[in-house]
């Protein structure tokens, strides 16, 4: 190995990065985009508020008391429709997921069943909704604990089973802090696997390889010198990353010695893998397809996205076969949870893994015939 | 002299097979320190494969190289220093510029001293020393390469096709290049489909066809005892003077449409086809009279033309 070579080497990388000022702004930009979207979405998850239209065919003060009461904990922004209009053929029309409808009579059977006692005095609220709409289900739900919760109220019992919520945790965390570590873990992925399947493809099919291959440059001072400019990028990348993430989101996050090493790691892992990509994909555009034939899946079931839960029970096992929930969860157990034990148990696990595909990255890169 | 000093580079039954393929044949041939040695033929026909494995990019199926007394395929990181390569279809990083290209190779040789400056005179880059590879024309991007190939100072340079795929001008522009090589006494390989090339800078030229060396020599020498003949070229004014050459027993040819062709064996066959011509009455515009060139050489010994790009006029 020259320090030298790997030196020349990491300034070409550099110099030709920061000329690219497109590819330069995206490598940047696509993780903060990402980060600011999701961050935005999720922001204020427990504090989300549905748009709801009601048309009150009764028109009186009991109906008006149930309407203010739906709207009295924030879960819903009430919009009034006219008693007048077809509240199926409005839904229909205006493209809406719900419109509750209050039938008239709402009031005189309220009073039956308060003030006259009347066990059989009912009302039905009818639901107009689109079964397509995502949402809709939840607005249902939701609107459905709120009658249960009147009901039970109305019956004068005290209710059986109660609840409680108590954190497992020392604090509350949000969406956004466990978002940003996995973000961090993926950008160095797409970074580390992108980088070498694309720099190698390209100079090899352009014929530069072939050139350096009549140097003394070695396989060793090369995947060194392209270890060292991943990480360089990698590191860049993740500082913009943290940057944004608490100056518009104020993340409550630990920055150790873990992060660098977590980094390192994903780099070598990817790189590795990369590498491994390089030798079997000859045309640069192929080896793309490649890198996102593996990436893709990766950052959706190694749970960069999407907390594990959601999934199925073998996509939970599939998940747990992917280097990038190491990483994922390593990053998220220092930086988040402030868990040493979990941290250096991922790191282990991932740090084995990247040593052997390195090792079989370094096997696979084809120096002297290229051809 | 001992025979390692003399013989920078000796090929001795050299064979590569690419699966069914075999790209060299048995080949054998010895290269001179201090001369241009062009390795002549038409694509397809082994010259990068030979090239490549003398340069150590490939690999021998068999036989041995030995370049500047060592064996390529166990010495690479010995002779890898004391060679220059210009590998064909070479190409550079897009956005590093001319002068940071040569600084960046010379790095790779370790070399503290290169005369960057020097090299971009020699290949007349002066006033593109900060444009970027990829606004570089085909011509200009050839003479960085080979720039490059000199960085270390290499005692054997190979070009693997230097020219191939350029314009006549940028071609020549390379050609001035390689001729200043030249001078400064290089031994330098050479690998090329075009005549013109290897007659003009060639000290020794090999003809290889179908992975066989099938002629060796200066291009003299070559032209010389592969093609003992004369070739006239005629411009006649009417149709009269082909039927008076066919008559006399001549094979006269179309060269285009204006002059007609003929292969004659000695001086002597002129005077009499011009005495004959004139008796007849009739007259030419012009008439040339040389001796066939290696195309025709080339031509007689594969019955192949060697490029259907001609490489068009020699500077001088």
């Amino acid at each position: 190995m020259n320090l030298r070579v790997v030196g020349a080497n990491l300034i070409v990388s550099i110099k030709s990065f920061y000329r690219e000022k497109t590819a330069m702004f995206f490598t940047i930009a696509f993780p903060i985009i990402l980060i600011l979207v999701f961050g935005a979405l999720f922001m204020n998850q427990d504090n989300m508020s549905f748009d709801l239209c009601v048309q009150d065919l009764d028109y009186t003060g009991s109906s008006a008391q149930l309407v203010k009461t739906l709207e009295l904990d924030g879960k819903f922004k009430v919009i009034k429709l006219d008693p007048a209009i077809n509240a199926a053929q409005y839904t229909r029309n205006n493209k809406l997921n719900l419109v509750l409808m209050i039938p008239k009579g709402y009031e005189g059977s309220f009073l039956q069943r308060m003030a006259l006692n009347e066990p059989n005095a009912s009302v039905t609220l009818t639901y107009f909704y689109d079964p397509s709409s995502i949402s809709v289900f939840m607005k249902m739900q939701i609107l459905n604990s709120v009658f249960a919760g009147i009901n039970q109220n109305m019956s004068g019992n005290p209710p059986f089973i109660r609840s409680v919520e108590t954190s497992a945790l020392a604090k509350k965390y949000r969406f956004v802090d466990l978002f940003i570590p996995g973000i961090i873990a993926m950008s160095v992925m797409t970074l580390s696997l992108f980088g070498t399947v694309n720099v190698n493809t390209e100079l090899r099919q352009k014929g530069v390889i072939r050139k350096l291959s009549t140097t003394p440059i070695t396989r060793t001072d090369w995947i060194l010198s392209n270890i060292l400019y991943q990480f360089i990028v990698a590191v860049i990348s993740t500082i913009a990353m943290l940057l944004v993430s608490y100056a518009v989101f104020r993340v409550r996050l630990q920055i150790n010695a873990w992060l660098p090493l977590f980094i390192v790691l994903d780099v070598f892992a990817f790189v590795g893998i990369g590498m491994i990509l390089t030798r079997f994909v000859k045309e640069a555009q192929s080896a793309a397809a490649a890198a996102n034939a593996i990436s893709f899946p990766m950052m959706f079931l190694s749970g960069s996205f999407f907390p594990l839960e959601m999934m199925p029970g073998f996509m939970r096992t599939i998940a747990r076969i992917l280097p990038l929930y190491y990483v994922n969860e390593g990053l998220r157990a220092s930086m988040v949870f402030d868990d040493q034990m979990a941290a250096l148990r991922y790191s282990a696990i991932i740090g084995v893994f990247a040593a052997v595909v390195f090792i079989l990255g370094i096997i696979a890169t084809k120096w002297e015939e290229v051809r | 002299m001992t025979k390692e000093a003399e013989h920078t580079i000796e090929v001795e039954k050299l064979t590569k097979r690419y699966g069914e393929l075999l790209a060299v044949n048995d080949i054998s041939f010895n290269v001179r320190k201090g001369e241009v040695f062009a390795l002549l033929g038409p694509n397809g026909a082994g010259k990068t494969t030979t090239v490549e494995i003398i340069d150590t990019i490939r690999t021998p199926t068999s036989g041995k190289v030995t370049l500047l007394g060592m064996d390529v395929t166990k010495k690479k990181h010995d002779i890898v220093p004391r060679i220059g390569v210009l590998p064909q279809g070479f190409s550079s990083f897009d956005r590093i510029t001319v002068r940071e290209t040569l600084q960046y190779y010379s790095r790779l040789f370790c070399r503290m001293n290169t005369d960057i400056d020097g090299l971009i005179g020699l290949v007349n880059l002066k006033d593109k020393t900060k444009e970027q590879y990829k606004n570089l024309s085909g011509g200009l991007k050839q003479r960085l390469g080979i720039a490059i190939a000199l960085v270390n100072d290499p005692e054997v340079v190979f070009l693997d096709e230097p020219t191939t795929g350029l314009d006549p001008r940028a071609r020549r522009e390379v050609w001035k290049v390689l001729l200043s090589l030249k001078k400064r006494g290089k031994t330098v390989f050479l690998t090329t489909h075009y005549m013109e090339e290897a007659e003009l800078l060639a000290d020794t030229v090999a003809i290889i066809s179908k992975g066989k060396i099938i002629a060796m020599g200066s291009p003299e020498v070559l032209i010389e005892s592969n093609a003992n003949y004369l070739v006239l070229t005629l411009r006649p004014v009417d149709e009269k003077v082909l039927k008076i050459v066919r008559k006399m027993g001549f094979e006269p040819v179309h060269d285009n449409h204006k002059d007609i062709k003929v292969t004659v064996e000695h001086t002597d066959d002129v005077r009499k086809m011009l005495n004959t011509i004139k008796d007849a009455g009739a007259s030419l515009l012009s008439l040339d009279v040389r001796k066939p060139n290696l195309e025709e050489v080339f031509l007689k010994l594969t019955g192949e033309a060697l490029s259907n790009d001609p490489a068009g006029e020699v500077a001088e």
